[in-house]
């Protein structure tokens, strides 16, 4: 083989590389483009693929209620899948050529983010205010809003979730158990179950988060409502003995949670719940829409939704962020804010039975019973308060979700968990 | 000379007869078993495959893996044709394949000869460079190469995609169309030039024939390499308009990681055995061609 | 006729435009990765150079070294694999198959054509306990022992990430190596067999031998490609159950676009190429002295 002997002439190869990486450093510093704007001459959305609702959503709205706005600046969209989205945001972003309305990433838009440092976020508190709908946005949505971005609002709410654990009505009355309201009923309940034969919880190992939020509303069960702030300010750490203690709790719960919760996704979770096969699920309240869908939910009306044992309101969020890139702002967009901001809380819960971070203008009648019930406990929550990733850095999230599995099933110490979790928000990552 | 997969190996004389008619027969029985486990461990998924395609969403997280379908779903399809635009994107697939493919061959055949065949100083060094970028991690080049495309205002379009692909379809081209030459003894080309042929003759009247096995082994291998990337297709595709098949794959799947299952597996059937099916049709056609015009015995 | 095969003029129109293609997509970019190593920041708010600092960190990151342990370890199980089971169905499909091998062949080579989505989805059902026991845990269960959640630990993952991507693979390799396999004259396996050479011991003297160089190219693209494994862990576990099964080339993707740290993800990536030249040499060195000996 002629290539053996090249294996020599390796060396010079790779310097001769080294010495051109020098001279093309010089042209990619050059490459950043200033495209002055002018504004927006069309109203360009990019959401994920996998969000459906928003596009069908801004299809009602642009031939009716936002019809004067789409001859002003006509609405088109653009979608990618939500794997890609950070990635292509970041890259749109380096070359100027992100849309008027794109989905963010928390990190990179709140303040200090660096698409809020490169001018690329619109304040919307001010912009709001200016076009006169800033009460529109229901209080709940504003002060969600404020804790997840340091007081800024840069995420227009076209969701809003609480979260809190949907049960199975049938099986609590079989076995006799009355709906949690301390953490200690909750276990015993759970505990009961499990002697019953019944899978007590139900959560997905692939899907970190429906096990980390569990850690989350327990150390708000157990801490405070302000407990997780402490943490992101730096006031207290996850290493301290009452956090890793609640850790510890989660890790005793685990043998109540289903067998084999490692590899078990997220379809999978929800028709153990849907089937009448699982007894609780800590989820939120997207989740309606799976359980008004007849053709998932085999149970009817046995679903019930309840809130979190210990906690004084509902963890609660808006979605992914849904920002407005400042250097296209125009009236033109500007008259497409009030609108959406007018009418979209009706016409998400009048059509898709989804709830909004925005004032319901226009009564909705037959409401499922559950989403009614939902409806009436959101506009009666005292308080909200976040998950437990809502403040943390990109890796401490992806690092909290990919071991929540280990932790529930004791492959990973609590220590070693919260360790983990506090030294990536330490680095800052 | 056979190909690959197309023909069915040379035309081999019976082996002599090695052992004992028993021994003979027990190694038979050996290689039949295996056979069939191979037979059964590969076509299972295929079958596996149909029949989800054709089961409730509920059928599939829930029932056991082994299960049939107790009602034949054929909605699934019709919703994987909807909502996954699988007709556009499989055109897409196919505009940016078929070009990536021809350029990668008969470039990376053409690079092969002359780092190989053709004499010059140097030609080890920029072999053993080209063979580098066998070693060089796709994902960090996504971001320059980004950047590129979008300076050069080729952006939304198939280009990128097609770029891409020839460039780092290249290295294992290469590598492997060198080696194949290789096998090839000098005198042949020698000879040819002899007759007052030229290097391009060399190439297209002696080289290119004496390696068709190597080319439909490559051709095939990237042919898959190309059809099945996700990672360039995801990175480099801005209007949904311009997606390949794998990126509408990613359609059936909703915010919060619940994946619609049913219309997904019909989408994947779908391709499967359309692409067995193509595979087939063309098999024939190379088959017939390489045993009308086989060189050497 | 030295000149003719040394046409400079044929050698350019030959060589050039895949040369400029590959020098455009893969050296370029590849080295601008390499200045990014030593820079701070994101493709939104622009780079600064940081010296040393990425090389720093990754000497002080038990992640990346555990990721790239973990790498070496896949690589090393996984090209063995390869290779050996490739050329066990090369050897299959020449001597023993013969003319019948073509329906064989395709059936094998199949689970390539298979999106990485759906291979992952059959071996987790494959392997499940919940709520479905999958085969392999009946299969298990018929010999009395109970049933193993196989992604709960790293250790067990393995073994589901080793047997997927062989068995997705071997097809693959398996067409690689009859391309060598087929090109041996009958003329040289005859007089062999005359000389007495039968089963292995031709296997090993004649045919490794005469298929050595596509033998040679099989094996350093398998490990090339093995030190790069990405898609199938990505699609299986995300490298789960923690970081247990993460590979270096999937933290390098998470630490650039999902951590949003492309100097350190540029730093990683440096290393994934650094190693995989240096098995590639290996390789081709102990090449040099297998052919000396034979």
């Amino acid at each position: 083989m002629n290539i053996r002997t090249n294996a020599r002439r390796a060396g010079a190869v790779i310097a001769f590389a080294a010495g051109t990486s020098l001279v093309l450093a010089g042209c990619a510093g050059g490459g950043s483009g200033d495209g002055a704007s002018t504004g927006a001459t069309e109203f360009s959305v990019l959401v994920t693929n996998e969000n459906t609702q928003t596009g069908q959503l801004f299809d009602i709205l642009k031939e009716n209620q936002c019809a004067t706005e789409e001859k002003a600046l006509p609405y088109t969209l653009s979608q990618t899948p939500s794997a890609d989205m950070q990635s292509k945001i970041q890259l749109l972003s380096g070359q100027d050529a992100l849309p008027v309305f794109y989905a963010g990433t928390q990190s990179l838009v709140k303040p200090g983010g660096d698409l809020e440092k490169a001018g690329q976020v619109l304040d919307l508190r001010q912009t709001f205010d200016d076009l006169g709908v800033l009460d529109q946005v229901t209080p709940a949505a504003q002060s969600v809003i404020e804790q997840l971005y340091d007081g800024a609002f840069p995420t227009i709410p076209l969701q809003f979730n609480i979260e809190g654990i949907f049960y199975n009505k049938k099986i609590f009355a079989d076995n006799n158990i009355e709906i949690p309201t301390t953490l200690d009923e909750l276990t015993e309940a759970a505990d009961k179950l499990k002697a019953a034969g019944v899978t007590p919880i139900v959560a997905s190992g692939k899907t970190g988060w429906t096990i980390s939020r569990w850690l989350g509303a327990m150390i708000y069960s157990e801490l405070g409502p302000d407990a997780l702030s402490k943490v992101a300010s730096g006031d207290a750490k996850l290493t301290d003995p009452e956090y890793v203690k609640v850790a510890q709790q989660l890790q005793d719960l685990g043998p109540d949670f289903i067998d084999g919760i490692t590899n078990l996704d997220y379809d999978t979770m929800n028709a153990q719940m849907l089937n009448g096969d699982a007894a609780m699920m800590y989820m939120g309240t997207w989740f309606l829409a799976n359980v008004n869908n007849p053709d998932q939910n085999k149970v009817g009306d046995d679903i019930g939704f309840f809130q979190f044992p210990g906690i004084d309101g509902y963890p609660a969020n808006v979605g992914s962020p849904n920002v407005i890139n400042a250097k296209l702002y125009n009236d033109g967009v500007g008259g497409w804010l009030s609108c959406i901001a007018k009418n979209w809380g009706s016409e998400a819960l009048k059509t898709q039975g989804s709830f909004s971070g925005f004032v319901v203008n226009d009564p909705v009648a037959d409401l499922p019973p559950l989403t009614a019930d939902i409806q009436d406990k959101i506009s009666k929550a005292p308080g909200s308060v976040l998950w437990f990733e809502g403040l943390f850095t990109p890796k401490a999230n992806a690092d909290s979700s990919a071991n929540a599995a280990p932790l529930l099933t004791g492959a990973m110490s609590a220590e070693d968990f919260m360790g983990l979790i506090q030294g990536d928000l330490d680095s800052g990552q | 000379m056979s190909a690959t997969l197309t023909n069915a190996g040379t035309t081999r004389k019976a082996a002599p007869p090695a052992g004992a008619r028993a021994k003979r027969l027990t190694t038979s029985a050996v290689i039949k078993i295996i056979i069939g486990v191979l037979l059964v461990v590969e076509i299972y998924p295929l079958f596996w495959l149909l029949s989800s395609s054709l089961k409730t969403k509920d059928e599939i997280v829930s029932s056991p893996l082994w299960s049939l379908p107790s009602s034949l779903q054929f909605s699934n399809y019709v919703e994987a044709f909807t909502t996954g635009s699988l007709g556009r994107n499989a055109l897409n697939s196919l505009i940016v394949t078929v070009p990536s493919l021809f350029l990668i061959i008969v470039l990376g055949a053409a690079a092969g000869f002359a780092l190989e065949v053709m004499l010059w100083k140097g030609r080890n060094a920029v072999l053993f460079l080209i063979v580098g970028g066998m070693m060089v991690p796709l994902q960090m080049v996504l971001l320059p190469l980004f950047t590129i495309y979008y300076q050069t205002g080729i952006a939304n379009s198939y280009l990128p995609l097609i770029i891409t692909y020839v460039g780092h379809g290249l290295p294992l081209t290469v590598f492997l169309m060198a080696t194949y030459f290789r096998a090839i003894p000098r005198e042949i080309f020698e000879a040819s030039t002899l007759d007052g042929g030229g290097a391009f003759r060399a190439f297209f009247s002696v080289g290119l024939p004496m390696v068709r096995n190597g080319i439909f082994t490559v051709a095939l291998l990237q042919f898959f390499s190309v059809w099945n990337d996700l990672l360039i297709a995801l990175t480099f595709n801005i209007d949904s308009k311009l997606s390949t098949i794998q990126v509408g794959l990613l359609h059936f799947s909703d915010e919060y990681g619940a994946i619609n299952y049913g219309p997904l597996f019909a989408a994947i059937s779908m391709l499967v055995f359309s692409t067995l099916a193509i595979y087939l049709a063309i098999n024939q056609q190379v088959m017939r061609g390489l045993t009308a015009g086989s060189v050497k015995g | 006729m030295k000149h003719v095969l040394g046409n400079k003029k044929a050698i350019a129109v030959l060589l050039l435009p895949a040369l400029l293609i590959y020098l455009g997509v893969m050296v370029v970019p590849a080295i601008w990765s390499f200045v990014l190593s030593f820079m701070d920041g994101s493709p939104v708010v622009g780079f600064e150079f940081v010296g040393l600092k990425n090389f720093e960190h990754l000497f002080s990151d038990k992640e990346a070294l555990n990721a790239l342990l973990f790498t070496l370890k896949y690589a090393i199980i996984i090209s063995v694999g390869q290779i050996l089971l490739g050329y066990a169905l090369a050897l299959l499909y020449t001597f023993v198959l013969r003319k019948s091998s073509t329906f064989i062949r395709t059936m094998v080579f199949f689970p390539v054509v298979l999106p990485t989505v759906a291979i992952a989805l059959l071996f987790g059902k494959l392997f499940s306990v919940s709520p479905q026991e999958g085969p392999i845990n009946s299969i298990i269960g018929l010999f009395g022992a109970p049933a193993v959640d196989w992604f709960a630990t790293g250790e067990n993952a393995f073994i589901v990430i080793v047997i997927m991507d062989l068995w997705r693979s071997m097809g693959f390799f398996a067409i690689l190596l009859y391309a060598g396999l087929i090109e041996i004259p009958e003329e040289i396996l005859d007089s062999a067999r005359i000389d007495g050479a039968g089963g292995l011991r031709l296997v090993w003297n004649i045919v490794v031998p005469v298929s050595l160089p596509v033998l040679m190219a099989t094996i350093i693209f398998s490990l090339n490609s093995s030190l790069k494994v990405f898609d199938s862990i990505l699609a299986l576990n995300n490298g789960g159950p923690g970081s247990a099964t993460t590979p270096l080339n999937l933290l390098m993707y998470k630490t650039a676009f999902t951590y949003g740290d492309f100097g350190y993800g540029s730093t990683l990536a440096l290393v994934i190429t650094v190693v995989c030249l240096a098995a590639t040499l290996l390789v081709f060195r102990s090449s040099r002295r297998d052919l000396t000996k034979g």
